[in-house]
């Protein structure tokens, strides 16, 4: 009787629209606010701006954008898809550590890089150094090197430390690849990597390479230290020199047009493919052993990356740190390590509940809009920092007004004041990365596991949390260190939205590193990667066994 | 069907420890500050290590306590998103420009002061008083000692000379410290005339515009070229830095102080305003008037090699042995006024 009623209860008050797609719905609108916010600040008046940039130096900016984007993105899949292969398909000595060591330059901010990319190769750097001790040129005059200022230069340092996005999703996809697709393309003599592993991987290599991509289009620490012209550069030029942040709100808005295009058209270039493995219980392919030549082929393919994104610029600071004064100078920056490292963490986990809800409820339970609306809430991580920190800063402006009026004035600065904004910003921008993770991870799955659960009776939740989510457990987990160390050392947002008197490590490197002083910022720079190096071997260990 | 259970509390415990987590995290999203009454805070576009001894100064004499965000950009569309709730008091800034977003974005309280009227010259402040000079730094230029003679260069025009060809290093035009330098060859010469110049001196330069004034020192040093636009503070930091390196570099080089049988040297200045809806303004004030007071304008060439704006206060001895010069005495909300143009030339000759 009871239970008769209660299901003709719960029949009858069920709501016409499903609570996970409504929650998804105002998530994603919550997220797209500063987005909007920006959007609409674009839709004033810009005095006729247009039309001097497009006289001067417009085609400048374009051009170095695509060549940056272009080189950055060819240089980061080749390291990135290249070293994940040789780990996730051969065995040999060392193996093991490289595996996550090959994600230690995601710890290394890439305005870092850039100033000891600068240090080392310049004209007093060590490399031209030893040149001209080698060959006995006296003076500058006497040979010619490459200028690391430049848009090669910035590809390079740019390519090194971003490929670990790449190469995290890759190797994840190439392990879960079934045993018995290698096998055929054995069979059939044809080549495992081109025939096979590349074409499964490839939604976890673009889903890597979108991240790379908007990260370059909205970078401004490198671009302005090496003096290469970019759209970002532009954004500045034209907000902070000719105070018109209309304008530059709308070259934002049209870098990020262009950012929504690309991923429109790999959507498409998609979506009559899929790639579903539907025997997800075999086991991966055994690594095949190397001997001698092979051995050296795959260390020479993991040490490429590994020492342009973290052995060299790791060096730099050392040869900096080493000569200061050590621990004192350690010890005076513990409380911001501290500091850096729990509002990380708290983002990081933040971050990734988020994101799993949106990215399984548009897998799982919504048509294409819901689908298409959720990729949008990711897209955040497009704008140049400061730039998307104006739009949280104009949308929390809304929110707390709004807050006042219907509360009567009892709530005021809910958001304004205190961590929330920062918290708000880490949300928006780094929701991509949990998004780019997961989602990933979903694909992999076969498309019935889902119906099949809900078939044999168990509710929706039921079902994600006893089939979905185990499946999808490394992908969460290398989601939350991704954004860890993101976060760790983002700078834009956290320097212009945090609350009165606080660091991060990275705000604390920015005040030395802006003016030049290496040699103070060493320290502070050398602890971000640290910070980023404990959780990346923790996490790694975790991903091995959820493997 | 208990193995089934172990398994699925398995998975259960570790959703639900990252649950706990997650709602760790939410209690993040609270607002955790409470702002105490009589503090003031501060935002500013000086670093934190150079306010930092002027704020503990100010907390010496007069017990009042400060808190501080610092960032580079975008803090004046802070405080106009933050509107009449905003806890700010004060803003810090440096160069010209950015005052002046502050005053056309109606930020800044109009403050009426005889202490800041008395200590800072009028062309140092706005007319409408809603921001004040503190200090000023000149835009010099430095040559190579071992390179070139004595006034062998000894105006700003001068570097659009063909005997410089190849001889120049500076930083973008697009900097701050360029944008206002451009501004004031407009507020001389006019348009036109300013465009002129400024295509030959981009066609003399040396190298691609790149890093900052301290990184020019250092190329003229290298012998990567002989003469370099300098904001006059990066000498004398270099000069007593703690890295021998940049002992070397200052060592390098000549002061020269422009236009000096004309106009004078083009001057910018770091600055202060008092924030339009700020909650503490009489502590607001009163750091105000801390700044431009004996002790403050002593620290600023103590500390950074900053020129006092106060006339009744001498500059410190090491400032004093670079000569004294005569300066630009424009008024210097012209340059403000003029910076869009400036950087409209400076996109245009591809500086």
């Amino acid at each position: 009787m009871v239970a008769t009623f209660l299901s003709q209860w719960s029949l009858a008050s069920r709501p016409s629209i499903d609570k996970w797609s409504m929650v998804t719905v105002i998530l994603c609108c919550f997220l797209l606010g500063p987005v909007a916010a920006l959007l609409l600040a674009a839709l004033g008046d810009s005095g006729g701006l247009w039309g001097h940039l497009v006289d001067t130096v417009l085609a400048t900016y374009v051009t170095n954008t695509l060549l940056l984007m272009g080189g950055v993105g060819g240089v980061a899949v080749v390291f990135g898809v290249s070293s994940a292969w040789v780990i996730s398909r051969y065995d040999f000595a060392g193996r093991a550590m490289l595996e996550w060591m090959l994600l230690l330059p995601a710890a290394i901010p890439a305005y870092i890089i850039a100033y000891c990319y600068t240090d080392f190769f310049e004209y007093a750097g060590p490399v031209q150094s030893a040149l001209r001790t080698a060959f006995g040129w006296q003076s500058p005059r006497d040979y010619y090197f490459p200028e690391i200022r430049s848009v090669g230069g910035a590809v390079l340092v740019m390519a090194s430390v971003l490929y670990p996005y790449i190469y995290m999703v890759t190797r994840i996809a190439f392990r879960l690849t079934p045993a018995s697709l290698f096998e055929i393309a054995l069979v059939h003599n044809k080549s495992q990597f081109w025939h096979v592993g590349l074409p499964l991987a490839r939604p976890a290599i673009v889903a890597g390479l979108a991240l790379v991509m908007m990260e370059v289009v909205s970078d401004f620490g490198t671009v302005e230290y090496f003096a290469v012209q970019t759209i970002t550069l532009g954004i500045f030029n034209v907000w902070l020199g000719m105070n018109n942040l209309v304008a530059a709100a709308q070259i934002s808005s049209v870098g990020f047009l262009f950012i929504l295009g690309l991923l429109g058209l790999e959507l498409y270039a998609r979506s009559r493919q899929q790639y579903v493995s539907t025997s997800r219980t075999q086991n991966s392919l055994a690594p095949l052993p190397t001997t001698g030549l092979g051995t050296c082929v795959c260390w020479l393919l993991c040490l490429m990356p590994l020492s342009f994104g973290f052995f060299i610029p790791l060096g730099v600071l050392l040869r900096f740190v080493l000569r200061g004064d050590v621990i004192a100078e350690f010890l005076a920056i513990q409380p911001v390590v501290i500091n850096s490292v729990v509002v990380a963490i708290a983002a990081a986990i933040f971050i990734m509940l988020v994101a799993s809800v949106i990215v399984l409820t548009a897998a799982f339970r919504a048509g294409s809009k819901l689908r298409k609306l959720a990729l949008m809430s990711s897209t955040g991580y497009a704008f140049p920092g400061t730039i998307l920190a104006i739009g949280v800063l104009i949308y929390a402006g809304y929110i707390d007004h709004l807050l006042r009026l219907i509360s009567g004035g009892m709530i005021s600065s809910f958001l304004v004041a205190g961590m929330g904004l920062l918290m708000l910003a880490y949300l928006v921008r780094f929701q991509a990365v949990g998004y780019g993770a997961m989602l990933s991870g979903v694909r992999r799955l076969p498309e019935n596991l889902m119906s099949a659960s809900r078939v044999l009776g168990h509710g929706y939740g039921a079902s994600l949390r006893q089939i979905i989510l185990p499946l999808l457990k490394s992908s969460f987990v290398a989601g939350l260190m991704l954004v860890f160390v993101d976060i760790m050392k983002e700078l834009p947002m956290t320097l212009l939205l945090r609350p009165f008197d606080f660091e991060t490590l990275a705000t604390h490197t920015y005040q030395f590193a802006k003016d030049e002083m290496l040699e103070k910022a060493a320290l502070p720079a050398l602890m971000i990667v640290m910070s980023g190096l404990i959780p990346v071997i923790l996490m790694s260990a975790m991903l091995r066994r959820y493997r | 069907m208990i193995m089934y259970t172990t398994i699925c509390s398995n998975h259960e415990r570790f959703f639900r420890r990252w649950l706990v987590m997650g709602v760790f995290a939410l209690c993040l999203w609270l607002p955790t500050q409470v702002f105490a009454a009589g503090t003031v805070n501060i935002y500013s576009h000086r670093q934190q290590l150079l306010i930092q001894p002027f704020l503990d100064a100010f907390t010496k004499a007069t017990g009042i306590e400060t808190k501080t965000v610092y960032a580079a950009k975008g803090l004046a569309q802070r405080l106009q998103a933050e509107g009449a709730a905003s806890p700010a008091d004060v803003i810090l800034t440096v160069d010209i420009a950015r005052l002046a977003e502050y005053a056309a974005l109606d930020l800044l309280a109009p403050v009426d002061s005889a202490v800041l009227a008395a200590n800072i010259p009028a062309h140092l402040r706005a007319s409408d008083n809603r921001w004040f000079g503190l200090s000023e730094r000149a835009r010099i230029l430095v040559t190579s000692k071992d390179r070139v003679p004595a006034d062998a260069i000894q105006t700003i025009e001068d570097l659009a000379k063909d005997e410089w060809r190849g001889r120049i290093c500076t930083r973008p035009g697009s900097h701050v410290y360029n944008r206002a330098l451009m501004a004031s060859l407009i507020a001389a010469h006019g348009a036109e005339a300013a465009e002129s110049w400024a295509r030959d001196f981009v066609s003399n330069l040396a190298r691609k515009p790149q890093g900052n004034d301290r990184a020019q020192a250092k190329a003229i040093f290298q012998g990567i070229c002989d003469v370099a636009i300098m904001n006059s503070y990066y000498y004398g930091n270099m000069k007593f830095s703690d890295d021998a390196d940049q002992r070397l570099w200052a060592d390098s080089l000549r002061l020269v102080f422009t236009n000096q049988q004309d106009r004078g040297n083009h001057i910018n200045i770091s600055g202060a305003g008092i924030a339009k809806y700020s909650p503490n303004k009489k502590e607001a004030l009163a750091f105000l008037e801390f700044l431009t007071g004996e002790v403050a304008q002593q620290l600023y060439g103590t500390i950074n090699y900053e020129y006092p704006v106060n006339p009744a206060v001498a500059p410190p001895a090491e400032l004093a042995s670079w000569g004294a010069f005569k300066r630009d005495e424009l008024p210097i909300e012209r340059l403000a006024a003029l910076a869009t143009e400036a950087q409209m030339i400076i996109d245009r000759v591809g500086w």
